[in-house]
């Protein structure tokens, strides 16, 4: 019998502690909301209160744009007193899972950087993003209409972006002099130039399989320079345009030309993109082709940075000009739709794209998105001559994996690692393309 | 006590909270990605029913590829039990007979099992480094450069070059669990096995390995399953390359949920896996059970 009462009282104790447990708990709670409430109502009724707004990027301190971000932001808050802006950033890969995860789970900051086309597609779509045209008003004339195509959905702005990457051929000037080449112009010098130094021994291009878009990189500029922008616009976005047409074929063939070559370093599928650039910048391969983000990293990376320089993909062929260019404002700051403080994040997001501009195009990070109304004589001669690529293109693609919904942009990448290690042919290729793209 | 075992109150109140928190941590979320691998949905905005047909497009869509990565955990399935085993239990025979600096070595074999597996990963990506790789560097030095190859990069080796560190990792997990089960065993029995004239093999393979059973069903069955959702080392290795070569179906959800926005598929896939795992669990369960009848 004592034994009974004995076991009664310990489950009485522990039902009581449980039951104490959830009631601290529930009090926790109810003073957090009265805590946000009174900071809720003091930010609304006077300007004495501070304003914290929250931004999300992938400018790690590693990143080239991340001074640029930084000095931005100081602008920002010494032109708003009473505004303070706390920037969280994240490497890129882990982002895009943050980034998707933020906003199924309604944990978005008040800032947010992202990419525009496919990739920020079902984000408007699920309402969670604030529609920007009402403040874009009075940075129209600075900010050019063909930098906000990728971030305009049913003809809405959505996003403000900063910067106009496009991707070209970087080269190694001075293994280009010691063996005596010209830039190429067209494709078959191109070739003659990879034989060239493939006979010398050098590895002519470096690449990494292994983070795929690497590879798109070069297979987006083959397919744009054969087929043409308004083809791969309408084969990629579904409208009236098969995959499976000779001009598609024939880049992935050219593609399979290069590594049938072996302009490409052995074991590339194993390299990441950082392993891969460094090859470049110690002088192992004379060329890399990747976006002009690059320009950046060449002023700091290699030991002599004045040994290095950039030309135009050439026209391979079709309906393709060498002045095609991939590329295109995608990189932008989108605001969360619920923020407390609409109109103070939507003022930020264009007033931080447009500094971000600036700096970034001063340091060498980046081509500026904005008008330039500044001096930008202490330019880096790369980024500077990119930014004449810009200025001269007759069009703008944006990455295919960007320009394609997420779904169709991962089979992309998969099918292009299979092309590259040469499990399926360009046929075979183009015809898996245009089933995905067809479903 | 027995009157506490017969309480149903008591049994309900004690019960309760654990069965509380499994429900709502693993048994609700079982059900919801059942209900969600139902679905074609990316993850933000509002799926659409389409009943069976994700679990149809696992095995016939070929841009999915998902019977392959069955077939790859399986093979590091067979080579958990058959290769990692065996030499954890080696390992744990020979340190429990009393080896000079026993402690020392059990921490030794079980401190890759404490490191983090991304340091590990960092760590064997540069032993396979085709440059500057400890494993290409020694094959060049003895003059094999013909062996040297891009392993991680290489289609034909990234699956085993991966497989590898996962299977010396968990050796040292594996061999405490047996280590521990020897040591439990009373010491009488070797004794008298000793008396009896029976030489350090005989003991082990007729006294201690019986005796040692019920662990080691248990090291099997996490070893199988292990092997089912082996998914961190391989992600950062190779993230399931190069062109699936090294995929899993771990990697294969990842890549289907976060890459393709396909929810849905990646569900069905996730539902697979605990399928398989039970699966596996209870017939391993089952061998185990007929061996000693």
């Amino acid at each position: 019998m004592k034994k009974k009462i004995l076991s009664l009282l310990l489950c009485i104790m522990m039902a009581a502690s449980l039951a104490v447990g959830c009631g601290a708990k529930q009090e926790n709670t109810q003073t957090n909301e009265t805590n946000t409430e009174t900071s809720n109502s003091s930010t609304s009724n006077g300007s004495t209160e501070e304003i914290t707004l929250t931004l999300w990027s992938i400018a790690t301190e590693s990143d080239a744009f991340h001074p640029a971000y930084t000095k931005a932001i100081a602008d920002f808050e010494a032109a708003n007193p009473g505004v303070k802006i706390v920037h969280e950033t994240f490497e890129n890969q882990s982002y895009k899972t943050k980034i998707k995860s933020a906003v199924a789970a309604n944990e978005l900051p008040d800032i947010f950087y992202t990419w525009g086309g496919g990739f920020s597609k079902p984000f408007v779509e699920s309402g969670k993003v604030l529609p920007l045209d009402d403040y874009f008003g009075a940075y129209q004339d600075e900010l050019p209409e063909a930098a906000l195509t990728n971030v305009r959905f049913d003809g809405k702005l959505y996003g403000a972006t900063y910067t106009t990457p496009l991707s070209a051929v970087f080269y190694n000037k001075k293994i280009f002099e010691e063996n005596g080449l010209q830039v190429p112009t067209n494709w078959d010098e191109f070739i003659a130039v990879c034989k060239t130094l493939k006979e010398k021994g050098i590895t002519p291009i470096g690449i990494s399989a292994k983070d795929t878009w690497v590879i798109a990189m070069t297979h987006d500029n083959l397919v744009l320079k054969s087929a043409g922008p308004e083809k791969v616009a309408a084969a990629l976005t579904k409208s009236g345009q098969t995959y499976n047409d000779p001009d598609f074929i024939a880049a992935s063939a050219k593609l399979r030309e290069l590594i049938d070559l072996g302009v490409y370093p052995e074991g590339a599928a194993g390299l990441s993109n950082d392993e891969a650039s460094a090859m470049f910048y110690n002088g192992d391969v004379a060329m890399f082709i990747t976006g002009s983000w690059m320009a950046g990293s060449l002023q700091t990376d290699p030991e002599n940075p004045e040994d290095f320089d950039v030309f135009q993909f050439p026209a391979v062929g079709g309906n393709g000009k060498a002045t095609d260019f991939m590329g295109g404002a995608t990189d932008s700051f989108m605001v969360n739709a619920s923020t407390p403080h609409k109109d103070i994040a939507a003022k930020a997001a264009f007033e931080l794209a447009k500094s971000i501009s600036k700096y970034a195009y001063l340091d060498g990070a980046g081509i500026a998105a904005w008008k330039i109304d500044y001096d930008d004589s202490s330019v880096n001669p790369i980024t500077k001559k990119i930014a004449n690529f810009a200025s001269e293109a007759t069009s703008f693609t944006i990455w295919y994996d960007t320009l394609m919904e997420a779904e169709d942009a991962g089979e992309y990448l998969a099918l292009l690692q299979e092309l590259y290690m040469g499990n399926i042919s360009p046929e075979e290729f183009a015809e898996a393309m245009a089933n995905q793209l067809e479903q | 006590m027995d009157s506490v075992r017969k309480n149903k109150l008591a049994i309900f109140l004690f019960i309760f909270p654990a069965a509380l928190l499994f429900t709502a941590i693993i048994i609700l979320p079982i059900f919801m990605s059942s209900y969600y691998s139902l679905l074609k949905w990316d993850g933000i905005n509002k799926g659409v029913f389409i009943g069976l047909k994700n679990y149809m497009d696992l095995f016939t869509s070929k841009s999915v590829g998902f019977p392959k990565t069955i077939g790859n955990a399986l093979i590091l399935a067979v080579l958990s039990v058959f290769i990692q085993l065996p030499i954890s239990l080696g390992l744990a025979l020979l340190l429990s007979k009393g080896v000079k600096g026993e402690r020392f070595f059990v921490s030794v074999f079980f401190i890759p099992v404490l490191i983090s597996t991304v340091v590990i990963g960092q760590l064997w990506m540069k032993i396979y480094n085709p440059d500057y790789g400890i494993v290409n560097v020694a094959l060049r030095a003895m003059g094999l450069d013909h062996l040297a190859k891009p392993w991680l990069g290489n289609q034909k080796t990234a699956l085993l070059s991966v497989f590898i560190p996962i299977l010396w990792q968990y050796v040292g997990y594996h061999m405490l669990l047996m280590y521990a089960g020897i040591k439990s065993i009373s010491p009488e029995f070797r004794e008298a096995a000793k008396i009896d004239g029976a030489t350090e093999w005989q003991i082990a393979r007729h006294i201690i390995i019986p005796i040692l059973k019920p662990v080691i069903k248990i090291s099997v069955i996490f070893a199988v399953t292990g092997s089912l959702k082996a998914f961190d080392l391989i992600y950062v290795l190779t993230n399931g390359g190069p062109a699936h070569a090294s995929e899993v179906p771990s990697t294969l959800m990842v890549s289907m949920i976060f890459d393709r926005n396909l929810y849905g598929l990646g569900s069905a896939i996730a539902i697979f896996i605990i399928f398989l795992c039970f699966f596996f669990a209870i017939t391993i369960q089952k061998f185990f059970k007929a061996e000693v009848d």
